[in-house]
C-alpha cells in the first residue's frame, strides 16, 4: 500500500510542475514591443521618433570632442591622439558615412505612421513631417560628405528571386539631393509647430534654418566649384552647374530673412549678460528662454542622457576628476579675433624690433579683443567654475634661461633662492603632457560652469546647438553679398559683430569674401561648420596644402581667407625670475609650436568627398566612385 | 496534449512490457555468512558490499568485514569493495564465505561517472578521463577548482592568466572552448564549478568526445562531470580535518627602474634620439644623481604597493558515516586569500555540503543533497571597473621622483598629477569600497525506486533549485591631494577628486531542474545489457538591477532616491527540454557497443527549428579477453589489458551568437533616451530583420583510442586520436549581392564550418621498488583548430584573398613583419636601400629595427606583413595553448610521502606591447628591460660612439616610431614552459602512534606551488601564462603551504 502512495506522490508532484513542451520553452520577452501596438499610441510612436532622432548625424558634437575640434583649430591634448599631429595626409574614407539602414528605419516609420488608423490626424501629421525633417537632414549629411547619392524615399525588399539588380540605384547629381532637401523643408514647414520654445523637435524655424544652410553650400558648391574643376565627375554626382548659383542663393537668403522678420517665431540674439564674452558663453549652456537655439541635441541630467565634454575638455586643475584639458584651441584661431575695434592683429608679445614686451598681468595681453574670444577660448588668467586657471610655461631667468618642470605644478628651488617654489602652471603647458593646455589655452564654448559636471557619474547636460540665429544671419549675409547686396550683407554681419562687443560697424564696401570667411570662422568656432565650409568653398586644398608654418606663418595674414592652416600653434606665457630688476614677476609670451606636432597637413582633391566603400561597390556596380581617389 | 507526467509514465510501462519475459524463477534460499578482508594485509573491509549477481538482493558488510545475507543455493555473489578488484564466488550451497579481495591497482573496476550513470573504466568506450579528490587534494594553487587543475588531465588545455584572489584558470577539453559543467547531475556554469570546495569533491571525469552527446544542446565543447562526496552505508563515523595556511608572491612581474637618475638620463638619451636636443642639463642631471634634493629623490613604488607572503588560509571540517539504512556526507569549509596588494585585498569563501541518502525501504532510496556557499570579493574602491588594475598600473605609470605623501607626510595624499595611480589613495580609508557578495544555495531532491516484477529495472527522479544571489556595493569615496609649499610650510589641496561614485548591483539567478529517469540492468548469460531513458527539464531566471548614485558624502552608506541618476534593470529567462536514450551492450567483456541520442530544444530559436537531435554511438573491442588472446600470451602479465575504441557523435550548441527572441518581429524598446521638448524619452527602435531561418550548429566528433595494461597492470596509459567539425556556423550566403541602400542585409545562415582535431595520450607507473611506492605518469596533448570554409566567399583580388582569406586556414594566425636585425651604424642607414619609416629612414637611429621586405618595393607597409605567430589574445580572452603536458611523480616511504607535479604548455604568443614594447609608456615608469639598449656613449653629444644594446634606442613615449609600431618577430614571442606547480612532503604519523592519540590518521606537509618555471618569458620580467600584452596583468602567485589532515 505504501508503495502506491509514494507512487502517487510523486506522481502529482510531477503533474503539478509540468506544462507542455512547447509551452515550457515560450518565454516572453521583456523589451519587445510589437508593430501594431507601437503604432496605436502617441507615447510608443513617439519613442520610435525619438530614436530617429537620437542617430541624427552631426560632424563634431559635444559627444565627440575631437571631430568637432579638428583641422588645427585646435591641439589635441591626449597622448592616444599624437598620431593626427605626426602624419600629413587623410585617408580618402576619412568623415564617410552610407547609413542606409537609418533611411530605412526612417522611411519605415513614414509609412507605418502614414498607415496606422488609431493615432490622431494632427498629430500624425507632425510626426510624418518630423521624419521627413530628419531623413532630409541625413541626406543633407550625406550630400555633404559623399555628394550625390542613391535617393531612396520608400523601403524596399528582397524577394530572394536571385536577382537583386532591381534595387539597384544609381547616384543622383548633387544638385538633386540639395534639391531633394529644399523641396522637403518647403513642403513641410507648415506642418510642424511655429514655436521658439521647441528647441529639440523639429520645427518651422528648424526646417527654414537647414533649408538656408542646405541653399548656401549648394550656392557656393556651384559658385566655387568652378576654382576646382578637379573636383568633379561627369555625371555631376559631384559638381553643380555655376548657373545654378544665384537660384540656391536667393533660396538661403530667402529662408533666413524668413526667421529674421520673426515670421518662423521669436528668435534672436542671446544678449542677456552684461558681460560680452560670459553672455557668448552663455549661448551655449543658458537653456532657459535662449531665443537664439533653433534646433539641439538636448541633454538633461539624471535622465541617462548626459554627455562627458566638460569631463574630457575642462581645465585639468581644479578638475572634479583626474581628466581634462583635452581640447587646447589653437594660436591660429585666437589671435583671428579681431581687436574691439575691428582690426586685424596678432597678439602683441613683441614690439618692433623684437623685444619683449613685459605684462604686469598674465591675462593682459588679450584685452580689448573681440569678447567671442574669451568666450570661446578659456585664456590664461581667466577663471571657470570660480578657480583661476593655472597656465603659465615656466620661469625665465635673467640670462634667458628656462626654469621649467616635468610634472603639473612641479616645485623647484630658484637660484639663489631658499626653498622650492612652483615651477609651472598645474595646467601647464608642459610640451607633451597629456591634458596640460599644450597651445596655452583651453575650450571655453560648451563647457558647463556648473559644479559636477566634469564627474563621471554626473556628467553635463549642456546641449548642442546645431541651428541658432547668428549663423541664419552669416547665411543671409553670405547670399546677400553672393547676390550682389553688400549693403544688406553688411547690416546682418554688424548685428553678429556688435553682440560680440566690435565697436565700428562695416560698410557694404567692407564686404567681401575674405570677411564672410572669417566672420564664421570666429563665430562659429567649434561647431562643426569649418570643415564644410572649407570644403564649399574649396578653400580646404589651399588651406591645407601640407606645407609646415613657421613663426611668422602665424602672425601674418591674419583675415586672409586662405590663410595656411596645416599645424596648431600655441602661445606661452613665461614668468620673469629676476629679482631686483623692474621686470621681476612680469610677464611675457613665446609662440610655440607643440613638440608632437610633426606633421603638417595635406587636404587632396581626394579628399574633397568622401570615398565610397569597395564593398558599397561591390554590391551595386552602378555606384561611380568619388573623382581623385 | 501529451504531458510531461505521461509521457515519463509511458516508457517504464514499454520497458515492462519488453522486459517482462526476463523474471527469474523460484530457487531455495540459504543463509551465507562470512568475513571480507583484504588480500595485502587482511585487515577487514567494513562496508565492502556483497551483491547476488542478477539480483537485487545485497548486504553491506559491518564495521569488522562480517555480512549475512540470505540468497538462492545456486546463485553467485558478487563482493567488491572501491579501490579493490572485484570478486564473484558461486555458492554451490555453501553457508560460510570468506573472501579476501586483491587491491585493483589497474583501476580497472574504478566506477567511471559517465553521462547520467556511472561504468566500470573497462568497459568505457568514450573518451573520458578522471580525477579524484587524492589528485586534487595536494594542490594548493589558489582559491578555484580550475586553478589546481594544470597538467592533470590528458586532453584538457590550462591556461591560468590572471592569479588575483579568488581567480580561475582556463580550462578547455581539447581547446574546443568553454565545456559544458554537470555537477551532481545538474548542468552549471564554470563559476559554480570553479567555487566547489575542493575537499568536497569525489571525482571529476572529463567526457571529451562523443560520450558528450548525452548532454545535448550545450555539449559541443565537452563536459565536465563533478561528483560530491559521500557516506558509505555502514561505515564508523569519521570526522576529517583539513587545513592549511599559504604565503603567496607574485610570480613575475615587470621591473621598473626605480633611481630617478637613470630614468631622467634616459629621458635625456631619449630626446636627444628623437629631436637632437633636450631641456634637461647635465647640472639636472647631477642633482638626480646626488638624489637629496626635493623633488630629486628616488621612490620605489614596486616596494612600496606589493606586500610579501600574502597569506591564504583554508579550513575543511567533514563528517561522514553510514548505518545500513542511511549514509551521509557533511562538510565546512572556510577560505580567505588575501592580495600581495595588501590584507584589504580579499577572497573569502564559506561552503557548505550535505549529502544524505537513505533507504525508506528495499526499493525506494531518497537522497538529498544540499550545497551552498557565501563568496566575497572586498576591496578597496579605486577608479575604473577594475579595482585591481590601477595598483599594478601605478609600479608603471609612477615615475620614481614622484612620492606618495606631501612633504612625505602620511596625512597628506600628494598630488602628483596622476592621482588615480597613487597608491596611498588605494585603501578604504581614502578611496572607498567595493564589496561583491554571492549568496548561493542548491538543494536537490532525488527518489531511486527498483521496480517489482522485472529485475534491474529502477525508476529515478530528481528536483533541483538553485538560488544565487549577489548584491555588488561600491563606494568610490571623494578625496583631495596635496603640494607642500616649502616656503610656507603649508599642505595646499591642489588636485583629487570630487566625484563620488556610489553604485550597487542586485542579482538574482533562478534555476530550476527536472529530471526522471528510467534505468535497466540486464544480464543474459555472457551478454548484457544497460539502457538508460532520461526526460530532463531545466529553466533559468536571472534578475539584475543596477542603481548609480551621487552622494553627499563619504560617510553614509545608503543609496537615496534623489542622488540616484542611473537604474538599470533586467529579467531574462532560458528554458531547456531534454529527452535522452541510451543502450549499452557487453559481450563477454570483450566487446562493447554503445549508442545514444537526445533530442533536444532550446528556449532561443524560433517555434519550427527549436528541436535537434543528437545521436551518438561508440564500440570497444577488449582485446586480451579473446580467448585466442589470451592462448597467445598465456601465463605472460606483459599485455595485462587492450582495448581499442572507436566513437561518433553528434553535439549541438545553441550558443550560436543570436539572442533569444531575434525571431520575433517588433520594435526593442529602451534604445537610449532622448530629451525631446524637455522630456526624457525612451527610444525604441525596429528589431530589423528577424532570424528565424537559425539554428543549433552542429558539432561532429569521431574519436579512436587504445586504453592498455602492462606488465601486471603496473604501468597504464591510453592515447586518443579526434576529429570535431563543425558545420552550420553563422555566415552569410553571398550568392546575390544585395546593395547596402536596402538598407539591411541578408540574414544569417547556418553555413560555415571548422574542425579542431589532435591527439593526446597518457602514461602511468606504479609500483614498488623495496619499501618505497612510486607512481610516475605523463601526459601530454595537441589540439589545434581550422577553419573550414565559408559560403562561397568573395575577395577583391588575389591579396586580399592572401591576407584575409580564412578557408582552410588554422585559426589564430598572427600576422607581423619579420624583424631581421637591426641597424649597426648610421652609415648603414643612410644606404640602406628600403624604406623602413616611410620617412626615407630620416627617424632611423643604430639599434632601430630593421624589416624584411617581403614584396620587395623598397618600402615597408602592410604588404609586408606575413604569419609569425599564433593567435595573441581575442579581447581580453586568453587563447589556451595548442600543447599541453603535465608530468607527475609521487613516492612513499614508511610514514613519508613525496609528490612533484610539473606542467607545460606551448603552441600560442605572447606579444609584447604598450609598457613592454614603448620606453616610458604614458611618460611613467621606465622598464627595466631597456637598461640594455642601444645609446650613445655621452648621451649629450649626438657625435659621440654608439653602444650597441639589445632594444633599439630609447624614444620617450613614442609608440609611433617604426621600431614600436610594428608588430614583428622581435615583439612576438612564440611561447614555451615547463612550471613546476605541486612539490609536496608529507609526514604521517606511524599507526601505534594515533591508535594513543585515538585518531585514524595524522599527516603534516609542507607544499609548494609554482615555485619556479622554465620558459621563455623570463627575461621580460612576465610570467608566461599572462595574457594582457603590456605585461600588467595580476600574475599566478607562487605559493608555500603548510598543512594538517587528521582523521578523528
Amino acid at each position: 500500500m505504501k508503495k502506491y502512495i509514494y507512487i502517487l506522490a510523486i506522481g502529482t508532484l510531477c503533474a503539478w510542475s509540468c506544462t507542455k513542451d512547447s509551452e515550457f520553452l515560450d518565454r516572453e520577452p521583456t523589451q519587445l514591443l510589437p508593430q501594431d501596438q507601437v503604432f496605436a499610441s502617441e507615447s510608443l510612436a513617439l519613442s520610435v521618433l525619438a530614436d530617429l532622432y537620437n542617430r541624427y548625424y552631426d560632424f563634431g558634437t559635444v559627444e565627440d570632442w575631437s571631430t568637432l575640434s579638428n583641422f588645427n583649430v585646435a591641439f589635441w591634448s591626449e597622448n592616444g591622439r599624437a598620431g593626427a599631429f605626426e602624419n600629413n595626409e587623410y585617408g580618402y574614407g576619412d568623415w564617410g558615412t552610407w547609413d542606409y539602414a537609418y533611411i530605412r528605419e526612417i522611411n519605415l516609420f513614414l509609412e507605418r505612421c502614414a498607415a496606422s488608423t488609431e493615432l490622431a490626424e494632427p498629430i500624425k501629421t507632425r510626426f510624418l513631417a518630423e521624419a521627413r525633417f530628419l531623413r532630409a537632414s541625413y541626406y543633407f549629411e550625406l550630400v555633404k560628405r559623399m555628394g550625390g547619392v542613391p535617393l531612396i524615399l520608400e523601403t524596399e525588399e528582397y524577394d530572394f528571386s536571385g536577382d537583386a539588380s532591381y534595387l539597384r540605384h544609381p547616384r543622383e547629381t548633387e544638385a538633386a539631393i540639395y534639391d531633394f532637401i529644399i523641396a522637403e523643408c518647403e513642403a513641410i514647414k507648415e506642418q510642424l509647430p511655429t514655436d521658439a520654445n521647441s528647441k529639440s523637435r523639429a520645427t518651422k524655424g528648424a526646417v527654414l534654418a537647414m533649408e538656408s544652410r542646405a541653399a548656401l553650400y549648394a550656392g557656393s558648391i556651384a559658385r566655387y566649384g568652378e576654382n576646382t574643376p578637379q573636383v568633379s565627375l561627369p555625371g555631376n554626382e559631384v559638381g553643380i552647374p555655376s548657373s545654378r548659383a544665384t537660384d540656391y542663393y536667393t533660396i538661403a537668403l530667402q529662408s533666413a530673412e524668413t526667421i529674421i522678420d520673426g515670421t518662423a517665431g521669436a528668435y534672436s540674439l542671446y544678449t542677456k549678460k552684461p558681460e560680452l564674452d560670459d553672455n557668448f558663453a552663455s549661448i551655449f549652456y543658458d537653456k532657459a528662454n535662449n531665443p537664439e537655439a533653433i534646433f539641439v541635441e538636448d541633454y538633461q541630467l539624471q535622465s541617462g542622457k548626459v554627455h562627458g565634454f566638460s569631463i574630457a575638455n575642462q581645465p585639468r586643475f581644479g578638475a572634479e576628476e583626474e581628466e581634462g584639458g583635452r581640447i587646447n584651441p589653437s594660436l591660429n584661431l585666437v589671435q583671428s579675433f579681431e581687436t574691439l575695434d575691428g582690426d586685424y592683429a596678432p597678439l602683441p608679445n613683441e614690439d618692433g624690433v623684437g623685444n619683449p614686451i613685459y605684462y604686469d598681468n598674465i591675462g593682459d595681453i588679450f584685452e580689448g579683443r573681440d569678447a567671442r574670444l574669451a568666450g570661446t577660448v578659456i585664456l590664461p588668467g581667466s577663471s571657470f567654475k570660480g578657480k583661476p586657471v593655472d597656465i603659465w610655461a615656466g620661469y625665465q631667468l635673467a640670462d634667458g634661461s628656462i626654469v621649467s618642470g616635468d610634472a603639473r605644478g612641479q616645485q623647484k628651488t630658484l637660484p639663489g633662492a631658499s626653498s622650492a617654489t612652483q615651477v609651472v602652471g598645474f595646467d601647464g603647458p608642459i610640451n607633451g603632457l597629456e591634458f596640460t593646455a599644450q597651445t596655452g589655452f583651453y575650450i571655453r564654448k560648451y563647457m558647463d560652469p556648473k559644479a559636477g559636471s566634469g564627474q563621471r557619474g554626473v556628467q553635463s547636460d549642456v546641449w548642442f546647438i546645431r541651428y541658432r540665429y547668428a549663423e541664419v544671419l552669416l547665411n543671409a549675409a553670405e547670399a546677400a553679398f553672393e547676390l550682389g547686396q553688400p549693403d544688406l550683407a553688411a547690416s546682418y554681419m554688424n548685428q553678429v559683430r556688435a553682440r560680440a562687443g566690435i565697436t565700428s560697424e562695416l560698410m557694404g564696401s567692407d564686404i567681401s569674401f575674405d570677411r564672410i570667411v572669417h566672420e564664421r570662422y570666429v563665430e562659429l568656432a567649434f561647431e562643426g561648420h569649418f570643415f564644410y565650409d572649407m570644403k564649399r568653398w574649396r578653400l580646404a586644398h589651399l588651406i591645407l596644402n601640407g606645407v609646415p608654418i613657421d613663426e611668422t606663418g602665424i602672425t601674418e595674414n591674419i583675415g586672409v581667407a586662405t590663410k595656411v592652416h596645416t599645424q596648431p600653434y600655441g602661445f606661452w606665457p613665461y614668468k620673469i625670475y629676476d629679482p631686483g630688476n623692474a621686470n621681476d614677476g612680469k610677464y611675457i609670451y613665446k609662440i610655440v609650436r607643440p613638440i608632437k606636432v610633426t606633421g603638417a597637413d595635406r587636404f587632396q582633391f581626394g579628399n574633397y568627398y568622401s570615398a565610397i566603400g569597395q564593398d558599397i561597390i561591390n554590391n551595386n556596380p552602378k555606384i561611380v566612385k568619388n573623382p581623385n581617389q | 496534449m501529451k504531458t510531461f507526467f505521461n509521457k515519463l509514465l509511458h516508457i517504464p510501462l514499454l520497458v515492462v512490457i519488453l522486459f517482462n519475459v526476463v523474471s527469474y524463477g523460484q530457487q531455495p534460499l540459504v543463509t551465507v555468512s562470512g568475513q571480507v578482508k583484504s588480500q595485502e594485509d587482511a585487515m577487514p573491509l567494513p562496508g565492502s558490499s556483497i551483491l547476488l549477481k542478477g539480483g537485487s538482493t545485497g548486504v553491506v558488510a559491518d564495521f569488522d568485514g562480517n555480512y549475512e545475507i540470505e540468497v538462492p543455493a545456486d546463485g553467485t555473489l558478487i563482493f567488491s569493495y572501491i579501490g579493490f578488484q572485484k570478486q564473484e564466488v558461486a555458492i554451490n550451497g555453501q553457508t560460510q564465505i570468506n573472501v579476501e579481495l586483491r587491491e585493483d591497482t589497474q583501476a580497472l573496476e574504478e566506477a567511471v561517472v559517465i553521462g547520467y550513470t556511472t561504468q566500470d573504466r573497462k568497459s568505457i568506450t568514450g573518451a573520458i578521463s578522471t580525477i579524484s579528490s587524492e589528485d586534487l587534494e595536494n594542490v594548493h594553487a589558489g582559491a578555484t577548482i580550475s586553478s589546481g587543475l594544470a597538467g592533470k588531465l590528458p586532453g584538457v588545455s590550462f591556461r591560468m592568466a590572471d592569479g588575483r584572489p579568488g581567480a580561475s584558470a582556463s580550462i578547455q577539453i581539447r581547446n574546443m572552448g568553454t565545456p559544458l559543467y554537470v555537477i551532481d547531475g545538474i548542468q552549471q556554469d564554470e563559476g559554480q564549478f570553479n567555487n566547489l570546495s575542493p575537499n568536497d569533491i569525489s571525482s571529476i571525469s572529463v567526457l571529451k568526445d562523443a560520450s558528450a552527446a548525452i548532454y545535448g544542446v550545450r555539449a559541443a565543447n565537452g563536459v565536465v562531470v563533478v561528483t560530491t562526496k559521500r557516506g558509505r552505508k555502514g561505515s564508523r563515523n569519521t570526522v576529517n580535518i583539513n587545513s592549511y595556511i599559504g604565503w603567496q608572491n607574485w610570480s613575475r612581474f615587470p621591473n621598473t627602474v626605480n633611481d630617478s637618475y637613470k630614468w631622467m638620463l634616459g629621458k635625456a638619451e631619449a630626446e636627444v634620439n628623437q629631436f637632437g636636443t633636450t631641456a634637461i642639463t647635465p647640472e639636472e642631471l647631477e642633482k638626480y644623481r646626488v638624489g637629496e634634493e626635493m623633488g630629486y629623490q628616488s621612490f620605489n613604488w614596486r616596494d612600496f604597493i606589493i606586500k610579501k607572503d600574502a597569506p591564504l588560509t583554508n579550513i575543511n571540517v567533514s563528517a561522514t558515516g553510514g548505518s545500513e539504512k542511511i549514509n551521509y556526507y557533511l562538510s565546512a569549509t572556510q577560505l580567505k586569500q588575501e592580495s600581495v596588494l595588501g590584507p584589504e585585498f580579499t577572497f573569502e569563501r564559506s561552503n557548505i555540503q550535505s549529502n544524505v541518502d537513505a533507504d525508506i525501504s528495499d526499493r525506494l532510496k531518497i537522497g538529498v543533497q544540499i550545497n551552498g556557499r557565501i563568496e566575497t570579493r572586498d576591496n578597496p574602491g579605486i577608479p575604473g571597473a577594475d579595482d585591481y588594475w590601477l595598483p599594478r598600473f601605478a609600479i608603471l605609470r609612477n615615475r620614481p621622483f614622484e612620492r606618495p605623501y606631501a612633504n612625505d607626510n602620511p596625512e597628506y595624499l600628494n598630488d602628483i598629477g596622476h592621482n588615480e595611480t597613487n597608491w596611498a589613495l588605494h585603501n578604504k580609508k581614502i578611496g572607498g569600497y567595493a564589496t561583491d557578495i554571492w549568496r548561493v544555495m542548491q538543494t536537490n531532491f532525488s527518489g531511486e525506486y527498483v521496480l517489482p516484477f522485472i529485475d534491474g529495472l529502477k525508476v529515478k527522479g530528481m528536483y533541483s533549485y538553485y538560488i544565487a544571489d549577489r548584491v555588488l556595493n561600491g563606494h568610490e569615496y571623494t578625496y583631495e591631494a596635496y603640494t607642500y609649499d616649502e616656503e610656507n610650510d603649508a599642505y595646499n589641496v591642489t588636485g583629487g577628486s570630487t566625484n563620488p561614485w556610489r553604485e550597487r548591483r542586485t542579482q538574482k539567478i533562478m534555476k530550476n531542474v527536472y529530471q526522471g529517469q528510467v534505468q535497466y540492468n540486464g544480464q543474459f548469460g555472457d551478454h548484457s545489457i544497460e539502457g538508460l531513458f532520461v526526460v530532463e527539464r531545466q529553466d533559468q531566471r536571472d534578475q539584475e538591477q543596477w542603481v548609480h548614485s551621487v552622494p553627499e558624502t563619504n560617510s553614509l552608506p545608503l543609496i537615496y532616491f534623489s542622488n540616484t541618476d542611473a537604474y538599470d534593470d533586467r529579467d531574462d529567462q532560458e528554458a531547456r527540454i531534454g529527452y535522452i536514450g541510451r543502450l549499452s551492450y557487453n559481450y563477454k567483456d570483450i566487446y562493447y557497443l554503445e549508442g545514444s541520442a537526445r533530442r533536444d530544444a532550446s528556449w532561443k530559436f524560433a517555434p519550427d527549428k527549436r528541436v535537434g537531435v543528437f545521436p551518438s554511438v561508440s564500440a570497444g573491442w577488449r582485446l586480451t579477453n579473446e580467448e585466442f588472446m589470451k592462448r597467445i600470451l598465456g601465463d605472460s602479465s606483459v599485455l595485462y589489458d587492450l582495448k581499442l575504441r572507436a566513437s561518433y557523435g553528434i553535439l549541438g550548441d545553441d550558443n550560436i551568437g543570436i539572442g533569444p527572441y531575434d525571431y520575433l518581429p517588433g520594435y526593442n524598446y529602451n534604445q537610449g533616451v532622448a530629451i525631446l521638448d524637455g522630456n526624457p524619452i525612451i527610444a525604441s527602435r525596429d528589431k530589423g530583420q528577424i532570424i528565424d531561418n537559425i539554428s543549433w550548429f552542429k558539432s561532429k566528433i569521431t574519436d579512436i583510442g587504445v586504453d592498455f595494461y602492462l606488465f601486471d597492470g603496473k604501468l597504464s596509459g591510453s592515447y586518443d586520436y579526434f576529429y570535431r567539425e563543425r558545420t552550420g556556423l553563422r555566415g552569410r550566403k553571398y550568392d546575390i549581392l544585395i546593395p547596402n541602400e536596402l538598407g539591411y542585409g541578408l540574414p544569417e545562415e547556418n553555413v560555415n564550418s571548422d574542425a579542431q582535431s589532435g591527439f593526446e595520450g597518457a602514461l602511468a607507473y606504479s609500483g614498488k621498488i623495496g619499501n618505497v611506492t612510486m607512481n610516475v605518469s605523463a601526459n601530454a596533448s595537441y589540439s589545434r583548430g581550422k577553419f573550414i570554409s565559408s559560403y562561397k566567399p568573395i575577395f577583391n583580388n588575389s591579396y586580399d584573398e592572401y591576407r584575409n582569406s580564412l578557408e582552410g586556414r588554422y585559426n589564430n594566425i598572427f600576422w607581423g613583419y619579420t624583424s631581421i636585425g637591426q641597424f649597426q651604424s648610421q652609415e648603414e642607414i643612410n644606404s640602406y636601400p628600403v624604406d623602413i619609416d616611410g620617412r626615407g629612414n630620416s627617424t632611423l637611429l643604430p639599434g632601430d629595427l630593421i624589416y624584411k621586405d617581403l614584396n620587395q618595393d623598397g618600402k615597408i607597409d602592410g604588404y609586408d606583413e606575413a604569419p609569425i605567430g599564433y593567435g595573441t589574445p581575442f579581447g581580453y580572452v586568453a587563447r589556451q595553448p595548442l600543447i599541453n603536458y603535465g608530468l607527475s611523480l609521487s613516492l612513499a616511504y614508511k610514514g613519508f610521502d613525496f609528490t612533484a607535479d610539473f606542467s607545460g604548455g606551448s603552441g600560442y604568443s605572447f606579444n609584447q606591447e604598450w609598457e613592454t614594447r614603448n620606453p616610458y609608456q604614458n611618460e611613467g615608469a621606465l622598464n627595466e628591460i631597456f637598461l640594455d639598449r642601444w645609446h650613445r656613449e655621452d648621451p649629450f653629444d649626438v657625435n659621440s660612439p654608439w653602444v650597441a644594446g639589445k632594444y633599439p634606442p630609447l624614444r620617450f613615449n613614442n609608440g609611433g616610431h617604426s621600431s614600436y609600431n610594428k608588430n614583428s618577430t622581435f615583439w612576438l614571442h612564440n611561447v614555451k614552459y615547463l612550471r613546476a606547480r605541486t612539490i609536496e612532503i608529507g609526514y604521517s604519523l606511524p599507526k601505534g602512534l594515533t591508535e594513543k592519540l585515538r585518531i585514524q590518521k595524522a599527516r603534516f606537509y609542507v607544499n609548494g606551488y609554482n615555485l619556479f618555471s622554465i620558459d621563455n618569458l623570463s627575461k621580460f620580467g612576465i610570467d608566461p601564462e599572462i595574457n594582457d600584452t603590456n605585461g600588467l596583468q595580476y600574475p599566478q602567485n607562487k605559493f608555500v603551504n603548510v598543512g594538517i589532515n587528521l582523521s578523528l
